[in-house]
């Protein structure tokens, strides 16, 4: 299987290179059968890439150790599902899911743009084959993933790091690489229209869609990153600056400003230059940030060790890189010209500008500081880091500097604003804002950061809540429907704005989250059995050291319990898990109580001398407000969604625009994405079914019978399903427990707690208590059904009018309101 | 137009000067200097009281802790344990919890200052790295 692997490396290089030479060919002489040719090819590459995948992951689901990088990131007592996640656990796997994504995304923007933009697509084909070879080179040359141990196959893998073995870095690690590949696409469309000279917007239309897809991608990659390092990591933080965080938000600054920079040529035909050169910039930051923590230029806890022959490679490829596109932009210098200047610095491009100015600056710095180290060893020989605390020192006025300007910008006209407009637009933002401002100053509190950034999130909000309101009103008078239609509508109308606007919102609640960072509360201690200590408004208590074994791992659970007010609030079950194989690398139960004002967050400390006298080791913070961070990014996610939507999402309120393909495509390779997982998830999991006695017992009373309902199986591969229903070995044994507790005449809540101590945690529950944040979950669905219920309702009510009637008042109320906001909305999505 | 060039150039200026200005102010005491306990030990005395990292490696059996609390004394050596020399060795003390991976013999990088009675952490100031084979996989799927 190894050499069949080695040889579609080999081939997919070579059809690679075929198609990127004859695309070019093809296009120099104008022969179309050569263009398709390259087409074909390039194809092809995806197919070959695909297979080549597939014998890897193969290989890892077989157990083949005789591929050397099977046998380092996998062993055969790993779940299934992680074993096919090793595809991406290490250097030489990472590089091939790259070349593979890459394949794929660049095969479906060809096919879907392949007509419209007939021009670009031989050297869209020829760049992102170029792309693609590089790092095929790396893989056939230096790190392949079929290389095979030549004498001794070892007869099991060395196995996955614990730490990795984690749902949230099992999506990731895709999720970032998705947004780190995607922009390969953007970058290879502007190179094309810089060759052919095709330099109108229409190249930028073809791209818009896959940057934004990208952009919330790779937001997502870094939010999971700070959810992974919250929850499982156990240091109480969520982003610590390190050059490995660093190098994913690099090229994250540069796709944000793009995105934003990107309406200003469309609208103004200005900045087009500045555009190329940040979808160039985001490409070389991507492969910069690989470079950065693969090759070993940088240290860091957890970056790879040194490859200077890597490092070497990279760095030829990143100067080619750099020569090849800004000679071209400078070649095109002619055709890049601005259509119109700036009219005056009160005006939206000009918010646009400088909103550009801060994104970038902040990637430089970032850039600066995370190659500070390196940097000053090499011109001082004396080895200066720079931590946490001068990062946050820059990024904090620099964050809200860029929360203000998420406010402000939308409130200015294009061109120039006048005074009575900017009256008008700003006063109830600013009063939001100096009302909030005011209640943090009356309310005490200390820390000015997180009190500006209070009032800041009081502006944003008050501006984007004017923005939808005076839209939606305006529309109203015009449609003459209800307000919600009619923002339903406005937001159809202009998915890009009003989606935007919603992702702004996203941004303002995750600063809600960063600011709350400045009220965090955290102690280390050590508590004796039945030792109290208090922390905030908590009191906690060690009740208990236990350790029990669930035959994949060892695990010592504190059981602490949380008072508040002098009521028992809480029981917390903070651990370390020693799993089989890795006993020496201990992973971190962190025990989190989460609410919406803050997480109580516990992480116990093991120390094998406490053990016996049931002493723990804690770490506990108090973190204010983190949870908005997620939430937030939730939020953003929507916002992004309205904006990628088809426009026949919402054909009943407008005409059909041109950008529907390149939408659905997006969305179709989103829904690809979505199925892969879930084909992956489900084949694991059915795979990992193992069959039981298959016998079942009936329930002895009721109380039995209802908690075989609520207890779910644990053995990780049937769903888990409840107690009455699985038939797998683990669940005859559960079985077993839950009878043998019932015998013994307990209570439910007895039973309950039983089964807490033994599984060190509520996961076994099917459905979560119903308590603190855990209710949340539980309102969350009956919210977003009751919602969805409203829409249909409206929807429907709006469907079955009659269109005639609708037309009915088309007069515009307020004509100077309308004119501005068609003016506005004109050409902007 | 050459009245324009000037104010551009004269913003820029005071930008770019505005902001050295600001990078160097911080810069000074936002950096540690990143030392090998053989880099530190000859002029010691000059090292003492400088922010510091210090890169060693702990010496086996060295570790202690006084019962019941976070204190910890430990001692740092310059070379990897199974060495055939050990290079300098610094007596270390710290209070606070440390990380998993902080066993005999483990890579560490200490934050703290140097005094004449030893090295002084401060809090959360060990990092940790067992010699293990996991530590390239631990970033691949991190970035």
């Amino acid at each position: 299987m190894a050499s069949l692997g080695t040889f579609l490396l080999l081939s997919a290089f070579v059809v690679c290179s075929y198609a990127g030479v004859i695309s070019v060919v093809g296009a120099r002489r104008g022969a179309r059968r050569l263009i398709e040719s390259g087409i074909g090819a390039f194809y092809l590459v995806a197919a070959l890439m695909t297979v080549a995948s597939g014998v890897i992951v193969n290989a890892f689901l077989v157990g083949d150790y005789s591929i050397k990088y099977v046998h380092d990131y996998s062993d055969s007592v790993q779940p299934l599902f992680y074993r096919i996640t090793s595809y991406w656990g290490g250097l030489d796997g990472s590089i091939m899911f790259w070349v593979f994504l890459l394949s794929v995304f660049g095969s479906i923007a060809v096919f879907v743009n392949r007509e419209r933009h007939r021009e670009l697509i031989p050297y869209v084909v020829a760049v992102i084959s170029t792309v693609q070879m590089f790092f095929l080179y790396l893989m056939v040359v230096h790190r392949n993933p079929f290389t095979t141990f030549l004498t001794e196959v070892p007869a099991d893998g060395r196995g996955l790091n614990p730490l990795l073995q984690n749902y949230w870095m099992v999506i990731h690690p895709p999720s970032l690489y998705t947004g780190f590949v995607g922009m390969t696409i953007p970058y290879a469309f502007g190179m094309a229209a810089l060759i052919t000279g095709h330099l109108d917007d229409s190249w930028l239309r073809a791209v818009r869609r896959w940057t934004m897809f990208s952009w919330i991608f790779l937001s997502f990659g870094l939010t999971l990153g700070m959810i992974w390092a919250y929850e499982v990591l156990g240091w109480g933080g969520f982003w610590g600056w390190d050059p490995v965080e660093n190098a994913g938000l690099l090229p994250w600054f540069t796709a944000t400003a793009f995105l934003h920079s990107v309406i200003v040529q469309e609208r103004r035909s200005m900045l087009r230059i500045w555009n190329v050169t940040l979808v160039i910039l985001t490409f070389f930051l991507t492969i910069f940030g690989t470079f950065m923590t693969r090759s070993g230029v940088v240290q860091s806890v957890h970056a790879f060790g040194s490859d200077p022959i890597l490092a070497k490679l990279f760095t030829g490829f990143m100067v080619v890189i750099l020569t090849f596109s800004f000679g071209l932009v400078i070649y095109r210098l002619p055709l890049l010209r601005a259509r119109n200047e700036l009219d005056s610095w009160v005006s939206r491009e000009a918010a646009f500008l400088v909103n550009n100015w801060v994104l970038l600056f902040s990637a430089i710095f970032v850039l600066f500081a995370t190659m500070f180290p390196t940097l000053s060893e090499a011109v001082t020989g004396n080895r200066l880091t720079v931590g946490p605390p001068f990062f946050n020192k820059w990024m904090l006025p620099i964050g809200l500097f860029m929360l203000f300007l998420t406010g402000f910008g939308p409130l200015l006209a294009w061109r120039k604003a006048t005074l009575s407009n900017l009256r008008d637009q700003f006063l109830w933002p600013t009063l939001a804002a100096l009302v909030t401002g005011g209640a943090v100053v009356a309310f005490g509190v200390r820390i000015w950061s997180s009190g500006i950034c209070f009032a800041l999130s009081a502006f944003v909000t008050g501006t984007i809540l004017q923005e939808f309101w005076r839209g939606a009103n305006v529309r109203r008078g015009v449609t003459g429907t209800d307000i919600f239609t009619a923002l339903v509508g406005l937001v159809g109308r202009n998915k890009r704005r009003y989606g935007g606007y919603i992702v702004h919102l996203g941004i303002m609640l995750m600063f809600l989250g960063f600011a709350g960072t400045g009220f965090k509360k955290e102690t280390q201690l050590q508590l004796k059995l039945g030792q109290q200590t208090t922390l905030g408004d908590y009191t906690l208590r060690n009740d208990a050291v236990k350790v029990s074994d669930d035959g994949q791992k060892q695990m010592v659970t504190a059981y602490i319990s949380v008072f508040k007010g002098g009521k028992q609030i809480d029981t917390m079950y903070p651990g370390k898990y020693f799993f089989r194989k890795h006993e020496s690398e201990p992973t971190t139960a962190v025990a989190i109580r989460r609410s919406f004002a803050e997480d109580l967050y516990i992480v116990l400390a093991f120390q094998p001398s406490d053990l016996a006298a049931q002493s723990a080791s804690l770490q506990i913070n108090v973190n204010p407000l983190v949870d908005w961070i997620w939430f937030g990014f939730a939020v953003m996610a929507i916002g992004t969604g309205i904006a990628l939507l088809p426009e026949r999402t919402y054909a009943f309120a407008l005409a059909k625009l041109p950008e529907a393909a390149a939408g659905t495509a997006s969305a179709t390779a989103t829904g690809a994405a979505l199925l892969l997982m879930l084909w992956l998830s489900s084949a694991s999991l059915l795979a990992q079914h193992e069959a039981g006695t298959g016998l079942m017992q009936p329930a002895k009373n009721a109380l039995e019978g209802q908690m075989r309902d609520e207890i779910g199986c644990t053995c990780g591969g049937c769903e888990h399903e409840a107690l009455s229903k699985c038939v797998c070995g683990q669940a005859d044994q559960m079985r077993g427990e839950l009878r043998a507790q019932v015998d013994l005449g307990k209570t439910h809540e007895e039973i309950i707690s039983h089964f807490i101590a033994q599984f060190g945690g509520q996961q076994f529950l099917r459905s979560p208590i119903d308590k603190g944040f855990n209710r949340l979950a539980w309102l969350v669905p009956y919210g977003v059904g009751a919602v969805g219920l409203v829409v249909v309702g409206m929807t429907a009510r709006r469907w079955s009018r009659h269109p005639d009637k609708d037309s009915a008042s088309d007069e515009p109320k307020d004509p100077e309101i309308e004119e501005r906001l068609d003016d506005e909305l004109r050409n902007l999505d | 137009m050459t009245h324009r060039y000037i104010k551009v150039g004269l913003t820029s200026a005071v930008l770019v000067l505005a902001f050295t200005g600001l990078l160097w102010s911080t810069l000074r005491d936002g950096t540690e200097y990143f030392k090998y306990v053989d880099e530190v030990l000859p002029q010691r005395q000059a090292w003492e009281g400088k922010p510091l990292q210090l890169k060693g490696y702990v010496v086996p059996g060295s570790r202690l802790r006084k019962p019941d609390t976070l204190e910890w004394k430990f001692k740092v050596q310059n070379n990897p344990a199974r060495a055939s020399e050990s290079g300098g060795v610094v007596d270390v003390s710290y209070t606070g919890i440390v990380p998993d991976t902080f066993k005999d013999e483990a890579e560490v990088v200490l934050k703290g200052q140097l005094g004449p009675d030893g090295f002084h952490v401060v809090k959360d100031g060990v990092v940790a790295k067992c010699p293990s084979k996991y530590e390239a996989a631990a970033s691949a799927s991190k970035s």
